[in-house]
């Protein structure tokens, strides 16, 4: 597995991210004076987000990365799934398995911190001005790729579209088991009729993106702690 | 009637048409207004009962006296009401007027009228405001509020409330003693609590004036929380801050120790009034866990054990605004899980006619006191109160926002903090605190009076009427017409959950961890207490689907029966619109109730004239309904013609009550049809191809037939019994009567006999 290698660009000093614990102290130690500074984490052009910039402050880096060795219980640097399932809220969500299956992009069973970063900083709150250059890649965190993040948790064999099975699917799992099949069939159907706008009988992202026009979804999936 | 066919005529002179219609005003105001300072004269004949002289009997006397305080009282409501009725009648002006102005309007012409009558005009008696006009406006609010919108912006309305209101009236406070202090200005007796206290008094933002404002303009669902919820929970500091000071004006100072004593206080008062307000919402939740058998009385429950709340926190001193708003969101769910269709609209609509009518009895009364009071003008303390109203307004929402958004997701923009330093109304509360005071402590209370007035009559005209086309020059985010989509409902729940995974996993304890944990424990524990039967197993989403099936169907009937048969819509969809009392099989008992049941049927269209018994509804038309079609089914099941002539019931007239009503929901949660022509949703029918046995449902009836009515209910699939051929229930066939049912279920429209008529003829066919 082809470790990525993410640089930490800190006051022009070029801090290589794949530290050992102490050094990471000792780099904590650094950056909680500066709290407010922000740190790039820019990513080698291999990995499938590479024209993403990153951006978490960094006292919020310090906090993840004491939360990464906190579930990395046997302290190997990266996690696996049986980390994410000892989490025990994880487990009372309906959703918990879909969630921790998407901090495991393309079948990989560990991730490093880099990867754990690059997953919550789609909840960082949106920037309010951003400063547009021209050429710029969309924030990993703007509207649009927060959508596609939960499309993605929709839509499990990555077709582009959210079937009609797919979103029974999930319904079952919200909604448990006292509601009969027939009853989650209809109203399937009638979710999917509404958003459903060229008639192919499953929901694609654009129709998804459409019919939470009205959400705030800037809010709704924004983690404050994240900013 | 010649005053209808007079305003009929006039609306097709459009010219002349604000003559009549002035004309019918006029009249009806003299007619109310004239009684109103009118002397009774008690007739002299009837005290002569001793006397030696036998008198004639009297035919007619005129005794005005006894009847005099509820005629007064039903006066000054019919005025409110006819006034109303009145703006409506001239669109142009309640276009550019808020209806907060005219009424205070109306209530100086009023006053001057009463005035010029001799009499003296009746002042806005605090005690009948505070016991009699404000809790309606207040439950009305708490009951309907945005539970949503308001959880997620709790901290910004906590802070603009409570500090807010602190900063509003110590700088109001500080700068009218500093102003006072200046040498020639005559004001030198005002000492500092006494202005301390009149800033307490001022600088709460007032629930009924923004109310009555900001539901005109529409303006988007953030702003309009972010202020009314302000006005909403001020209340507890303004009744710590007027009593601290009025305690201890009358000393002349106040320690440190009082200065503790108050935060205490305000804590206790605050969350004393919450508390108070829960309790009673449990207990009313609980309640109307057991109503299933007296319906009618439902909202008065309701109505009850809110107001038992507002005063018994009004009792200990707590803040009784807070405890009805707390009573009314904490019953809701629960009420409304359990209350039937009926009381439902009841209580919607009781409280929406008892706060409308409260607001103009309040503006019409604050303009006829504005007539009557005692009055002291001294245009130095008017003008400085006015200025620094405003000034203190503007600097402490700038102050507030600029911290605020530091803590917020979604900021609060400039334009944002405009309209909310804009909105900030003064209104009735505020002179209504300024009359409590007492004359002998504060000399000054007539100024004080003059300057209250003077600020509400400021913030309601000025700021009221320039707030509409300011919002439309920002071009600030109105309100979203449209509800929800059963979409958004779902894909909101799901980011709910995904939400609060994420945040498990940073180890976060945020907003949606909190919440989830709440409604985990509302499902597991309360909500097995407060609901009765299965409604407590409902999840929310499939409530929330079943609101929005039932509220298609009856518009889809309203609106004309089933003009042609949709396509591509899932057929099971209908099926799934089961009332409780689903099809039982058609056991040897069974036959006999039916037998019993066409035979009382054929005698009831003979007893059209029966005894009228106001303590029962009338008998369910539901059940009644679905009895009677438990019959018809078995009579013509494969008589497609029959469908037919349900098919074209006859359309109601579109703007017939029902259409209106379910056109004028207020309620946050309701939605409406989504014309999309041509994708007719879920209702189908589809009698072309009758349902496969297979897919059919039968569900035991597990009730007997008296049992309660538990409205529409989704159960879980019971073990069916053989059936035979004739038990199939055919959805297709049965949609169009079940919306009809569906219907009967919730208007009351045409008397009973009059369905009974339709069914019974139809079912002779």
């Amino acid at each position: 597995m082809e470790t990525d290698q993410c640089t930490l660009y800190y006051k022009s000093k070029t801090v290589n991210s794949a530290l050992s614990r102490t050094e990471w102290i000792q780099l904590k130690e650094v950056l909680s004076f500066h709290d407010w500074k922000l740190v790039t984490l820019a990513l080698p052009k291999s990995c499938h987000l590479s024209s993403h910039q990153i951006t978490v402050s960094s006292s919020h880096i310090c906090r993840l990365y004491d939360r990464f060795h906190a579930l990395d219980k046997d302290d190997k640097g990266s996690l696996n799934r049986s980390d994410f399932q000892n989490i025990s809220e994880l487990a009372v969500n309906p959703l918990g398995d879909r969630i921790i299956n998407a901090f495991f992009p393309d079948g990989m069973d560990l991730i490093d911190f880099n990867s754990f970063v690059r997953i919550l900083a789609r909840f960082r709150p949106v920037d309010q001005n951003p400063k547009k250059e021209p050429n710029a890649p969309e924030p990993i965190n703007s509207r649009v790729n927060k959508l596609k993040f939960a499309f993605q948790l929709y839509d499990q064999d990555k077709d582009g579209k959210i079937s009609k099975s797919e979103l029974l699917q999930v319904l079952r799992m919200m909604v448990g088991v006292q509601v009969t099949e027939e009853q989650l069939e209809s109203i399937t159907d009638r979710t999917i009729q509404e958003a459903d706008l060229d008639g192919d009988d499953a929901i694609s992202f654009e129709e998804f993106k459409k019919s939470l026009d009205k959400v705030d979804i800037e809010h709704k999936m924004s983690i404050r702690f994240l900013r | 009637m010649p005053v209808r066919d007079l305003l009929s005529t006039s609306s097709k002179l459009s010219p002349f048409q604000p003559r009549y219609e002035h004309l019918l005003l006029l009249v009806c105001v003299l007619g109310t207004v004239l009684p109103l300072g009118v002397d009774c004269n008690p007739s002299a004949e009837n005290h002569q009962i001793n006397g030696t002289q036998k008198k004639s009997f009297p035919v007619l006397s005129f005794d005005y006296l006894h009847v005099r305080l509820p005629f007064e009282i039903a006066l000054w409501i019919l005025l409110a009401s006819l006034m109303k009725l009145g703006f409506h009648l001239i669109p142009r002006l309640s276009n550019i007027v808020p209806e907060s102005c005219l009424l205070i309007v109306v209530g100086l012409l009023v006053g001057g009228l009463i005035k010029v009558v001799g009499e003296a005009p009746p002042v806005l008696d605090s005690k009948v405001f505070f016991l009699c006009l404000l809790p309606p406006i207040i439950l009305d609010a708490g009951y309907f509020l945005p539970i949503r919108a308001f959880s997620e912006n709790t901290g910004t309305i906590l802070m603009f409330a409570v500090i807010g209101t602190l900063w509003n009236s110590f700088f109001m406070g500080g700068m009218l003693y500093a102003v006072c202090q200046i040498p020639g200005t005559g004001l030198e007796n005002v000492g500092l609590l006494p202005s301390l206290l009149f800033g307490s008094i001022i600088s709460a933002v007032d629930p009924v004036a923004v109310l009555a404002v900001f539901e005109e303009i529409h303006i988007n669902e953030l702003l309009h929380i972010l202020v009314f919820g302000e006005s909403l929970l001020n209340d507890a500091v303004t009744v710590v801050l007027y009593h601290l000071f009025e305690e201890y004006a009358g000393v002349g100072s106040v320690t440190f120790m009082d200065v503790l004593l108050g935060v205490i206080c305000f804590l206790v008062v605050s969350l004393g009034g919450v508390f108070m307000g829960i309790l009673y919402g449990l207990i009313a939740a609980f309640t109307s866990r057991f109503t299933s058998h007296t319906r009618v009385i439902e909202p008065l429950f309701v109505f009850l054990y809110s107001y038992m709340a507002y005063l018994s926190a009004e009792v200990f001193h707590l803040s009784g605004i807070m405890a009805l708003i707390a009573c009314g969101v904490v019953m809701r769910p629960y009420v409304e899980a359990n209350i039937s269709q009926k009381s439902h609209t009841t209580i919607k609509y009781f409280l929406k006619m008892w706060s409308s009518v409260s607001e103009t009895l309040i503006f019409i009364f604050l303009g006829v006191s504005t007539v009557a009071g005692p009055h002291q003008w001294n245009w130095i303390f008017v003008g400085c109160t006015l200025l620094f109203c405003l000034v203190s307004r503007v600097l402490g929402v700038i102050g507030l926002t600029s911290i605020i958004n530091k803590f917020r997701i979604v900021k609060l923009t400039t334009k944002d903090q405009f309209i909310i330093a804009y909105g900030g109304l003064r209104g009735a509360i505020a002179f209504s605190l300024g009359f409590l005071l007492d004359k002998h402590h504060f000399p000054m209370r007539d100024m004080f009076l003059t300057a209250i007035i003077t600020v509400i009559f400021f913030t309601v005209f000025v700021q009221g009427m320039t707030i509409r086309p300011l919002v439309e020059l920002l071009a600030v985010k109105k309100k979203q017409e449209t509800k929800r989509s059963i979409n958004e409902e779902i894909h909101t729940q799901f980011l709910d959950h995904l939400l609060t995974g994420i945040e498990d996993v940073c180890g976060h304890y945020g907003h949606h961890h909190w919440k989830d944990k709440l409604s985990r424990f509302n499902k597991k524990y309360i909500k097995k207490c407060l609901i009765a039967g299965e409604r407590s197993k409902e999840p929310q989403l499939i409530a929330f689907y079943h609101k929005m099936e039932m509220k298609q169907a009856i518009e889809l009937v309203e609106s004309g029966g089933i003009p042609k048969i949709p396509s591509a819509v899932s057929t099971v969809s209908m099926q799934n619109i089961k009332p409780k009392r689903a099809l039982p099989q058609l056991s040897k008992g069974k036959e006999e109730e039916i037998r019993n049941i066409l035979r009382s049927n054929l005698q009831r269209t003979r007893q059209r004239l029966r005894s009228y018994n106001r303590h029962t509804l009338m008998a369910d038309p539901y059940e009644d309904a679905w009895n009677q079609m438990l019959i018809r089914r078995q009579k013509a099941r494969q008589l497609e013609k029959r469908m037919t002539n349900y098919l074209t019931v006859p359309a109601n007239h579109p703007d017939s009550p029902t259409m209106m009503r379910s056109r004028l929901s207020s309620d946050p949660q309701g939605y409406s049809l989504k014309l999309n022509s041509g994708n007719v949703p879920a209702i189908v029918v589809d009698p072309a191809t009758p349902q496969s046995p297979e897919s059919m449902k039968l569900q035991e009836e597990s009730s007997k037939p008296g049992e309660e009515d538990q409205g529409i209910v989704m159960r879980a699939k019971l073990p069916e019994s053989s059936r035979t051929d004739d038990n199939v229930f055919t959805p297709g066939e049965d949609s169009p009567k079940e919306q009809r049912l569906i219907r009967c279920l919730s208007d009351p429209g045409p008397p009973p006999e009059e369905e009974k008529d339709d069914e019974y003829q139809a079912f002779l066919n």
